[in-house]
């Protein structure tokens, strides 16, 4: 399929992602607020892979780092695995609703850094179907 | 931010918050290095199974 390397992130500029996360807490009254190491290694990480095309399995891995720096006080990994599945809406669409659930599932669990080495083997099928 | 830049915006808070409760606030002094994500289970997928068989045996 057409499409799947492409400039993925430039839909979501970093203000994007800290509002993202501002809303996140606020629901859950949770403290939104910059880290003092995080914050400024994320954003950089973010803004130069937002110009670049990137596979799909390189915009799971840069949400999975994004989580990992923790660039705000709570809810890193809703926020970056809420930016993956929503990047995915498009892609999905032509994919088997089953497949569609899978996929998005499996991006997120990666995102969240709890995806299995089976989920990691299920990924690279699915893609490779999606090529085709 | 450009239009389609607020549309995924408005789309991706409300994902998030739809699947807010698999996920723990928590605060960075408590990482403890590995993710946490509840797991969904596997109930939706059923019912996408079962709903993808019955349009196909109609």
């Amino acid at each position: 399929m057409a499409g799947l390397v492409k400039n993925w992130l430039q839909i979501v500029p970093w203000e994007a992602v800290v509002s993202i996360n501002g809303a996140l807490c606020e629901a859950r009254k949770a403290l939104h607020k910059p880290t003092s190491d995080g914050y400024a290694p994320a954003k950089e990480l973010w803004e130069r892979n937002r110009s670049r095309k990137l596979s799909l399995p390189e915009v799971f891995q840069i949400g999975f780092q994004c989580h990992r720096l923790a660039p705000f006080c709570n809810y890193n990994g809703n926020t970056f695995v809420t930016i993956v599945r929503t990047l995915l809406n498009d892609v999905l669409k032509g994919l088997p609703a089953d497949k569609a659930h899978i996929l998005r599932s499996i991006a997120g669990h990666i995102v969240a850094g709890t995806a299995t080495d089976i989920e990691r083997k299920q990924l690279d099928s699915i893609l490779a179907a999606l090529e085709k | 931010m450009t239009m389609a830049e607020n549309k995924f915006l408005k789309e991706a808070i409300k994902q998030g918050l739809r699947m807010q409760h698999r996920f723990l606030a928590e605060p960075v002094l408590a990482r403890t290095g590995k993710g946490y994500m509840k797991s969904e289970g596997v109930a939706t997928l059923q019912r996408i199974k079962a709903s993808l068989k019955k349009s196909r045996s109609t």
